[in-house]
């Protein structure tokens, strides 16, 4: 899409809704294994598990995204509900000129509803890569999170003591056939609590190009999460993504049928 | 010694001696100059089809945009910056250029067309219709429909993008795209009109609508705009070698950037600068075949006056007088030649100029090299071509006569003049 007058900026930003099943992952990561010293078991171990686990898990909260790039800066507020990794569901609340904007994420297909045009619209593979309300995520991200465990191989590469908090930091190396835009990604997480601290991912040539942190550990649904994640590109330092939970509950109750483009419209 | 004008004379006078002869050689050279010059305005005619064939539908001849707007075509990066510029003032500055044809304002959008369940990737164009039409074709081949009008949220779209989602002329589309402020521009749209271009790649991608309707959706004010297209006096002179020429530009705010369509497509430049040397070679291989016909000719001429030549060495005349008389014929036949030739050549290029012949009748117009070829046989004139072929031909008269002079000073006085 390059050269085309203007959305080559997207081509490193979209999806927000990818934050949330992402954050669900992590989150599952530290409230299923932190009572359970996870000593003796390999990455693939521990992130098969908490993939399996997250399966039927659905999840329910409220979210401030916050965007700033050079050109302008936003906040949205959302309402995201989640089904294990393979749905999803984002509603804008405010601004108001927006409210009702909604992204519904089933399997491998991304779908938004525009309240303005009262028309549902499924984002076409080749802008899979695109920014959804201009964030620093892409659409991809969203799809790519239910095949992370298919896709990457896992590995631990760093066990001990980093600016004085003992991490685990994990290698994930996308597997040759794996549909993966990246070339490396690593995990940090805190071995204390299983808590993320940061992912960061490199292109295939071994260049970081964004920062995922985490931060604001809290009790929020009975579990310990971090509510607050930034994600900066590494090309423009200056810009950011920044996801705040305000609410955030488990265990809601919601089944496939609730992910469905009938209730992506109907719930307006 | 004999002074030089009496060997001019006498040459003169040889070459009337058989008027027949000399106005055969005249003529085959004044027909190889005529050739030339065609040949070389016919590559030329060529050369400038494929610059404007190649920059009519869309590219235009020279693009103005903000100065860093280019490699990266960021859709922030408008005229102006994000208040834009007075547009109507800038279109204005840049047709006050004798140099600039006509000019036209863009602004360009990447997002998604939408129609029932089926979704493309699309590049949202932003044009002045009725300015577009004065520099690009690309609105001229919308084949069902009409234009998009201004603020009735009207849109054209490309032939195969249509056919990809099943869209017709009066279907109801959806238009999303990046707004500036970082919100998703969405609306519907009607489409007024399917385009075709030929070209693959604009018809698979391109949505046109008015310029102020593409601001609204992405928002931005009527100041903003991507680009200036405009179309020059003389395409042809952007070729690679030249400067970048930059007619009308205005000076001092906002930043601008002019760019030649030979940068934004080097290809069909660098074509042309490899036609251009094939110029050199025609001229060379028409005046070679040419200058066999005339030695041979002169040799004749100079074989029939053995027994002048003979005379003229017995009685003193020195063999550099007898070669000069056969060098200056060959001058003078070069004179008569270059005259004919100008005075033929010149009435008919200045026509075919004018009116290049429609070959309509026989051959339709093709797409090659990525552009859609027109069928006519187009001629352009330059000085260039005349004045190296008239070199040329003074040339091949004056290498023509080498041979013969020298065969004349071999004249043996005695046997020629005892017929042996």
């Amino acid at each position: 899409m390059r050269g085309t007058g203007g959305i080559q900026r997207t081509g490193r930003r979209a999806g927000a809704t990818a934050a949330v099943p992402r954050v669900a992952l992590l989150l599952a990561l530290g409230a299923l294994l932190a009572p359970t010293p996870a000593h003796g078991q390999t990455a693939r171990e521990i992130l098969d598990r908490v993939d399996r686990l997250l399966r039927g898990d659905s999840s329910r909260g409220r979210v401030t995204m916050e965007i700033v790039t050079e050109h302008w800066s936003r906040s949205l507020e959302m309402e995201v509900w989640s089904l294990g990794t393979d749905h999803s569901l984002v509603r804008v609340e405010s601004p108001p000129r927006e409210a009702g904007t909604s992204t519904l994420k089933a399997g491998q297909e991304v779908w938004n509803y525009l309240p303005r045009v009262d028309r549902t619209i499924k984002v076409p593979p080749a802008m899979m890569m695109g920014s959804w309300m201009g964030s620093h995520f892409t659409n991809d991200d969203l799809v790519k999170e239910s095949s992370i465990v298919d896709d990457y191989d896992f590995e631990i590469v760093f066990d001990g003591e980093r600016d004085g908090v003992v991490i685990w930091e994990f290698r994930l190396d996308p597997k040759p056939e794996a549909p993966v835009v990246w070339g490396e990604v690593r995990y940090d997480v805190r071995q204390s609590d299983l808590m993320p601290l940061d992912v960061r991912y490199y292109d295939e040539s071994g260049e970081l190009v964004r920062t995922m942190t985490f931060s604001d550990y809290r009790e929020m649904g009975g579990r310990l999460v971090p509510a607050r994640m930034d994600v900066v590109p590494t090309d423009e330092p200056n810009e950011r993504t920044t996801l705040v939970y305000h609410e955030l509950e488990f265990d809601v109750g919601l089944d496939a049928s609730f992910f469905s483009l009938r209730n992506l419209r109907a719930r307006r | 010694m004999a002074p030089s004008g009496i060997w001019w004379r006498v040459a003169w006078r040889n070459l009337w001696r058989n008027p027949h002869r000399t106005w055969i050689m005249a003529s085959g050279l004044a027909f190889g100059y005529f050739a030339s010059v065609l040949l070389v305005g016919l590559t030329s005619g060529m050369n400038a089809e494929l610059v404007e064939n190649g920059t009519r539908l869309m590219v235009g001849q020279v693009q103005v945009h903000a100065d860093d707007y280019l490699p990266e075509r960021n859709v922030h990066a408008t005229i102006g910056g994000p208040d834009g510029t007075d547009v109507d003032a800038l279109l204005t500055a840049l047709e006050a250029d004798p140099g600039v044809t006509a000019a036209t304002p863009r602004l360009f959008g990447g997002g998604l067309l939408s129609s029932g369940p089926l979704t493309n990737a699309a590049l949202l164009l932003g044009v002045d219709p009725r300015r577009e039409t004065r520099v690009s074709t690309l609105l001229s081949t919308i084949v069902a429909g009409r234009l998009p009008e201004d603020g009735a949220f009207e849109v054209v779209v490309g032939a195969e993008m249509a056919r990809q989602l099943e869209i017709d002329v009066g279907d109801e589309v959806v238009l999303v795209a990046p707004a500036a402020d970082g919100s998703m521009g969405n609306d519907l749209y009607t489409v007024v009109g399917v385009f075709e271009t030929g070209t693959p790649g604009i018809d698979a991608n391109y949505a046109i609508l008015p310029l102020s309707d593409l601001q609204l959706l992405m928002a931005m004010g009527p100041g903003r705009i991507h680009e200036v297209v405009t179309t020059v006096a003389t395409p042809s002179e952007a070729v690679p070698g030249d400067q970048p020429r930059a007619p009308g530009l205005p000076a001092g705010p906002p930043p601008l950037d002019a760019t030649p369509s030979t940068a934004l497509r080097p290809q069909p430049a660098e074509a042309v600068a490899l036609m251009h040397s094939m110029n050199f070679v025609i001229v060379l291989i028409i005046f070679s075949m040419a200058i066999f016909g005339v030695a041979n000719t002169m040799l004749i001429g100079t074989f029939e006056r053995r027994r002048e030549f003979a005379v003229i060495r017995a009685l003193g005349t020195t063999r550099s007088g007898v070669s000069l008389t056969v060098v200056y014929e060959g001058l003078i036949l070069g004179g008569i030649s270059l005259l004919i030739g100008a005075v033929v050549t010149g009435p008919v290029m200045a026509w075919w100029h004018r009116s290049p012949p429609d070959l309509g009748r026989w051959f339709e117009g093709f797409e090659w090299t990525g552009v859609q070829w027109r069928p006519i046989l187009r001629v352009e004139t330059s000085l260039e071509a005349p004045i190296f072929a008239a070199i040329a031909l003074v040339v091949t008269a004056l290498l023509s006569a080498f041979y013969p002079a020298w065969k004349a000073t071999r004249v043996p006085p005695a046997d020629a003049l005892a017929d042996r």
